[in-house]
């Protein structure tokens, strides 16, 4: 016989408890942003393993895809509506390919072991010629993904090299970026990246690069491409005395710290161009491209426009540079893609197409298809949308693209604006950190309604300003469509 | 509920002298066969082995079915159940074949007789290692699924819920019974029987039901799930997400069984992620309160069903110490303990302390898996005397005269030819002769065949007739409106591609076999294994050669269909063209549908097409183009040519004919015809078919291999990293994985680490690889990896630079008559300096000879050098085998060939 003190049923321990790893909330912003900006899918034949890692544009309009199996297809009547694709299987047999850049009648292709250009010589439209121009860097090991950029105007491929693991750096130049000239020759530029993904420039030609929250990355960023550089992780500095006239830097930065503390002591030091907020603002931004459509994909011109893998949405983000440092800010533009996003592109229509992938059970994706190839269509109606954020010497610069209610719109309490910064630190990841809520002390709308000045009582230095504009209407009243924008001031402009 | 005939029961109760409990001996397919009554004697005769005492020289005899061989049965079978079976065999198994040769003794002669027997049958083998295993209910599982979708019960009856056999609904007219397997084997003698079941019972009437993996196990524990062995402690042992619990979906029981104690060494190593559930009985020694001390992430403790000890796991954090306390009184009580093996660091520690019983973990003495005691297996000590007596019993009761492998010889009955109607074995009383259990229509059979079966010899289709019946081929496959599934047991045979319909889940129909698949294919079916339908659960069994192979002369023989006339093929390239055209997506896009090479369809997933033409014959294979549900009635494939027109005139001028002659000359090119236009590139794995095939990443060759296939199916993976052959195989090509690949095929040759040339400073100098830490080998050996270019099959040169020397790297497969391919690899070198002298090393090995000119061999690997180059052998461990080079200014070549 027993005597025991409790009885719960053995039933509460053997139920089913479900840990389906939580996304975090959506932005809820879906069913308005289609009005502007609705999504077409591109339909995938079922014989075709799609799984896409790259695009590109070919000079005769059709989309080139590159894709983790390491085929690339061309694709016409993609860019029609409604969209009536025919593939042709351009490429095969190479080994994960995320990157594509076309140039003089060749497809520059960035995998995981080298850079290679491939064409084709018998005009049977299938290649024949793999031609490796560079394959210098180590690779060894799982997670040593490389990711390639467009040509720059030199004509080099520049090229993201994440570490061993994700966690070491094992291999020659793993966490570091390379630019790969025509030649064939390997340029190391800078170091210090953890698990990059797509690498691209701004308006103003800069090159940078997308970096994923862990060790050293309190969340995910864009990270500026500085030759000589550091980035912020420090696993790779031991490919110094492999990069000749490149000094390793005198210190290592202390963990735990703060970036404006540890630039000072790491003068190598880059400090991420915009970091965007865990969750608010994505969790592993991938691939991105800025919109040089000349007006065609609405009134975002010259702006960067990222995809998110694991929450399936796409935001932007502008860029400029004060003290001689970049810096910018990212914005909210459309969420419920139907997969893990991997790369965007702009098409020769000003369409954004945009694809990617699930894994199994790897990492976990809010879009539920397995694969995807989507487009998105501008249909001329402009949104109410914060346009632009810059900074000044004493606040910012809100630009709208619609004009605002400028008579309400001098009300210091309708923007709403906290800040905070993320530990710079060993371990993984970061909360965010040191709040502080400065005053908006006075509001200045232009006399177009297109801008707002702002004053604050104090900018704070390192921190994201993120910026709370639910309370702005529109001159016809209307709310914003996001409400939403983050600023990660590096430096405060001197004048 | 056992199996009773009422109208046995009533006729043949005096015969059943025994027991008024039992049966006549089953022949499964033999009650439904329809095959005429004179052909079912014949069978009784071969089925029963009338031969083995009355001899004969007609060809039946040397088609009886012969008993089980018994040199080794003291390993195979508990004692026990073979001393009970050999004295009352048609009580303990009713069914059974075998006659009860005792039935003029009284009950004690038979009990002793048995136990002689018994004695004497283990007596021939110096061992035997017959043991008790306790049960895996978690494998019996998979064994009750195995055990009635792989076929077992076209012969065997399906089991209730509770693993009974013969519960009514279930039943055949007459299942072969199985009686109470637990008693009979241990789970290691099933196993050896069911993966070699013709070394007991030659005849094939069991056969090798082709189980594959541990397919042969799971069953032999779901038929052994009633063993009990006596031990402390029965367990379950789960993996998967098991923080979640038990009932998620991510967590699955791997296997069960008995330990000895809590202690989780006992389970061998445990891998992260594991949750297990004990479950026995405790024995306490003196009534009072006891105390128990876990440390764990999480579980539960019950004692007697009340809950003493209970927490969540979790993966997130370490284990915790718990403790909790119960009265007990003195004797057994019940306890169950789970233990979740996930999170930090996980361990596991149990202890118990108590009245005048310290703290310390539960000893083995105080456990059991029952309350009541299981008596444990004692093997039988052969008792000499015994088994001489049991002999001289074997051999007067003609036990010998079946069981003729124990060097033992029973007194021959009369010769069959002086045999009559009535008398002996089929007369009422047959007093001390062995007791058939034979209805009147049973005896009417065999009386009428007596006289026949040596004088008359069967014809080719009753031959065909009666195999089918006595191997119970009709169990399973329908012939010609004869034999198929029965409706009882339609519900089991179920396939793994439901849009295939009745096609995917039934075995084929026979109808006509002999005038549809080719000779070799029927052979390669019956007698090798040979597969084609892997959507279909049921497994193809084997019966062996001897036992039936007759059978695949016979089909040819005896079916046969009208003669198509097949059209002249003016211009065989023209013809196959058109076939590639209409097998694509552009044409009747024949791959939608079915399989072709390996690449699953993006349809329904019928029969893959290719080496359709080994398979398959001519003649039907236009016929059944022409009209596909002549042959099947329910059969998915649509006509293309409704009423002989095609419906796609514009391919050889419409000409139906032609145009089925022309897929079939496509499809005679086998994996080498040309892939067809839309085929899915879904599947994993690359097959190569008119042109090479190329893959790159990790896995065969390092991380920047290249995987190469090429039409004669020769295989090789060349490393980009250090611009060298690592590995050279045929047959399969290789699977991909996002960025890997693995090579399949056989009869691999691997080429060690490092670079291909060199400048030895010596001899004694090692040749260079690129280690862990040589960060920038091989660029500071100056070699430069550029690449490669395909040819018009899309077979690469590889190209690299070696210093100032730009190499490219060919390898041709050359086809040979005989069906071997060969590699011929040319290396070009250009350069615009002559090269002092370097080595290029070809190989290395154990073993490296030099039988000829020119010719080396390096273990398995033959080379040949055709250029005026030649080899020096450098001994070491191991050898290898370096040609020297010294390059003139401008291009030279080095020619070498590959044979393996």
């Amino acid at each position: 016989m027993v005597i025991s003190r409790t009885i719960v049923s053995l039933l509460a321990l053997i139920s089913p408890v479900l840990f389906a790893e939580d996304l975090g909330e959506m932005w809820g912003t879906a069913e308005e942003e289609a009005k502007y900006y609705p999504i077409v899918n591109i339909p995938i034949p079922p014989e075709i393993p799609m799984r896409p890692g790259s695009f590109e544009i070919l000079p005769d309009g059709r989309l080139a895809v590159g894709t983790r199996r390491g085929d690339i297809y061309f694709i016409s009547g993609v860019f029609e509506n409604p969209p009536a694709p025919k593939y042709r299987l351009f490429a095969s047999g190479q080994d994960e390919i995320f990157g594509l850049a076309w140039k003089d009648g060749v497809m520059t292709v960035t995998q995981f072991g080298e850079v290679t250009k491939i064409y084709d010589t018998d005009g049977d439209e299938v290649a024949d010629v793999y031609e490796t121009l560079t394959n210098n860097w180590g690779y060894a090991e799982g997670h040593e993904f490389a990711f390639g950029s467009k040509h720059d105007p030199e004509g080099n491929i520049w090229v993201a090299l994440g570490l061993s693991g994700s966690y070491k750096s094992n291999n020659l130049f793993r966490g570091w970026a390379v630019k790969v000239t025509p030649d064939g020759e390997m340029i190391p530029i800078c170091s210090g990246l953890r698990s990059p993904g797509g690498v691209g420039p701004n308006a103003e030609g800069a090159m940078f690069c997308i970096e994923s929250q862990g060790p050293w990355n309190g969340s995910c960023s864009l990270k500026h491409l500085k030759p000589g550089g550091f980035l912020g992780h420090p696993a790779s500095y031991n490919w110094y005395p492999f990069v000749p006239g490149m000094d390793a830097p005198a210190v290592e930065p202390n963990s735990p710290s703060r970036f404006q503390v540890e630039k000072k002591r790491v003068k190598e030091l880059v400090p991420p161009v915009i970091r965007f907020p865990y969750i608010k603002m994505g969790r592993s931004i991938s691939g991105f491209r800025l919109n040089q459509t000349g007006g065609k994909f609405g009134p975002f011109e010259d702006q960067i426009f990222l995809g998110d893998y694991t929450l399936s949405l796409i935001m932007r983000a502008t860029t400029e540079k004060i003290n001689g440092v970049w810096q910018g800010a990212c914005y909210p533009f459309r969420e419920g893609l139907a997969t893990g996003l991997m790369h965007v592109e702009f098409s020769p229509k000003g369409q954004l197409i945009a694809g990617g992938f699930t894994t199994n059970r790897q990492w976990p994706v809010r879009g539920t298809e397995p694969y995807a190839i989507q487009r998105i269509d501008w249909t001329g109606v402009v949104p109410f949308e914060i346009k632009e954020i810059n900074i000044t010497t004493d606040g910012f610069v809100i630009h709208f693209t619609k004009p605002i209610d400028t008579a309400q719109s001098t009300k210091t309490d309708l923007y709403k604006l906290e800040t905070y910064t993320h530990n710079y630190a060993a371990g993984y990841g970061s909360p965010e950190v040191d709040h502080t809520t400065p005053k908006v002390i006075k509001a200045e709308p232009a006399d177009d309604g297109l801008s707002v000045r702002i004053y604050l009582d104090g900018i704070v230095e390192g921190h994201i300003h993120d910026f709370d504009l639910t309370g702005i209407r529109s001159k016809e009243g209307a709310p914003l469509l996001h409400k939403k924008a983050y600023y990660t001031v590096n430096e405060i402009p001197k004048k | 509920m056992k199996f009773v005939s009422p109208h046995l029961f009533g006729i043949w109760l005096l015969v059943c002298a025994v027991s008024p409990v039992c049966a006549q001996p089953s022949i499964p397919g033999f009650d439904t066969s329809q095959i005429d009554s004179e052909l079912k004697g014949r069978i009784l005769i071969e089925e029963l082995n009338c031969v083995a005492c009355h001899s004969s020289d007609a060809p039946f005899a040397g088609r009886s079915k012969i008993a089980p061989r018994l040199a080794a049965v003291g390993s195979r079978v508990n004692p026990a159940h073979l001393e009970a079976f050999i004295a009352n065999p048609l009580i303990t198994k009713p069914g059974t074949t075998m006659p009860d040769v005792m039935g003029n003794l009284n009950d004690e002669d038979r009990a002793e007789t048995a136990k002689a027997i018994t004695h004497f049958l283990l007596s021939n083998q110096k061992q035997n290692d017959f043991s008790l295993q306790p049960p895996d209910h978690v494998a019996a599982v998979e064994g009750k699924r195995l055990f009635h979708s792989r076929g077992c019960v076209a012969c065997h009856s399906a089991r209730d819920e509770r693993g009974n056999e013969n519960s009514n609904e279930l039943m055949l007219p007459q299942p072969t019974p199985l009686g109470a397997l637990e008693k009979k084997y241990s789970v290691k003698s099933l196993v050896d029987f069911l993966k070699r079941p013709h070394a007991v019972r030659p005849s094939g009437r069991m056969p090798d039901m082709n189980l594959q993996g541990n397919e042969a196990d799971r069953i032999a524990h779901y038929l052994l799930q009633d063993t009990r062995v006596p031990g402390h402690l029965s367990y379950t042992l789960y993996r998967g997400q098991v923080w979640e619990g038990l009932k998620s979906d991510t967590v699955q029981a791997e296997r069960a069984s008995q330990v000895d104690n809590f202690a989780l060494e006992s389970l061998g190593k445990i891998q992260h992620q594991t949750a297990i559930t004990y479950e026995g009985w405790l024995n306490i020694p003196l009534s009072g309160s006891y105390s128990f001390f876990i440390e764990m992430n999480g579980g539960s403790l019950l004692i007697d069903g009340m809950e003493i000890i209970q927490e969540v796991p979790s993966n997130r954090r370490g284990p915790k110490k718990f403790n909790g306390s119960a009265k007990l009184w003195k004797g057994w009580h019940k306890i169950q303990l789970t233990y979740f093996h996930t999170g930090r660091d996980p361990k596991f520690s149990f202890e118990m302390q108590g009245p005048e019983f310290p703290r310390q973990a539960l000893p083995s003495a105080m456990l059991s898996v029952s309350r009541e005691p299981i008596p444990p297996f004692e093997p039988l000590a052969v008792e000499a005397k015994l088994a001489a007596r049991g002999k001289i019993h074997f051999e007067k009761l003609g036990c010998a005269s079946c069981h003729n492998d124990l060097d033992v010889t029973s007194p021959p009955g009369p010769a069959f030819s002086t045999l009559k109607n009535g008398h002996g074995c089929l007369s009422e009383q047959p007093g001390e002769l062995p007791t058939f259990i034979l209805n009147q229509k049973r005896r009417e059979w065999i009386s009428k065949a007596l006289p026949k079966i040596k004088t008359q010899p069967l014809n080719d289709q009753q031959k065909i007739a009666t195999t089918m019946v006595k191997f119970n081929c009709i169990g399973c496959h329908d012939r010609t409106g004869v034999g198929g599934i029965p409706p009882k047991l339609d519900q089991y045979f179920t396939g793994t591609k439901p849009a295939l319909g009745d096609q995917g889940r039934i075995p084929p129909s026979l109808s006509h076999v002999g005038a549809k698949l080719t000779p070799e294919w029927i052979a390669e079916v019956l007698l090798r294994g040979g597969r084609q339908r892997n959507y279909l659960d049921a497994s193809m069994p084997q019966f062996g050669e001897g036992n039936v192979g007759h059978l695949v002369e016979l089909f040819g023989k005896v079916d046969k269909l009208e003669k198509v006339k097949l059209p002249e093929v003016s211009n065989i390239q023209e013809s196959k063209d058109a076939g590639y055209e209409m097998m694509g997506t552009e044409g009747f896009s024949c791959i939608a549908c079915h399989d072709y090479n390996g690449q699953e369809a993006v349809g329904a997933g019928a029969l893959d097409i290719v080496n359709v033409t080994d398979r398959i014959q001519k003649n039907w294979f236009h016929l059944y183009m022409r009209e596909p549900q002549r042959f099947h009635a329910s059969v998915i494939m649509p006509s293309y040519w409704p009423g002989g027109k095609s419906v796609r005139p514009n391919i050889l001028e419409g000409d139906s004919g032609q145009q089925i002659e022309a897929l079939w000359n496509y499809l005679a090119d086998g994996p080498r015809a040309k892939k067809p236009k839309g085929l899915s590139r879904q599947s994993n794995e690359i097959r190569v078919s008119d042109v090479a095939e190329i893959c790159r990443g990790r896995g065969t060759a390092g991380y920047r291999g290249i995987g190469v296939g090429y039409p004669e199916g020769l295989n090789l993976a060349f490393d980009s990293e250090e611009m060298a052959l690592r590995l050279l195989w045929k047959g399969a090509f290789a699977t991909v994985n996002h960025g890997s690949f693995r090579a399949h095929g056989e009869q691999r040759i691997a080429f060690p680490l490092g670079i291909p040339f060199h400048r030895l400073k010596s001899m004694d100098d090692s040749w260079p690889y690129k280690g862990k830490s040589n960060y920038t080998f091989p660029q500071d050996h100056e070699y430069q990896f550029r690449g490669y270019q395909l040819d018009e099959k899309r077979r690469p040169t590889f190209r690299y630079d070696y210093g100032d020397i730009k190499v490219e790297d060919f390898f041709e497969d050359i086809p040979e008559a005989n069906g071997k391919a060969w590699f011929k690899r040319t290396f070009t070198f250009e350069t615009s300096d002559a090269q002092k002298a370097f080595y290029f090393r070809a190989g290395s090995g154990k073993k490296i000879t030099h039988p000829s000119d020119g010719t080396y061999l390096v273990d398995q690997l033959e080379i040949r050098i055709t250029s005026p180059h030649k080899g020096v052998i450098r001994d070491g461990d191991p050898a290898e085998l370096l040609i020297p080079l010294t390059l003139p200014e401008g291009k030279s070549n080095l020619n070498l060939e590959y044979r393996w």
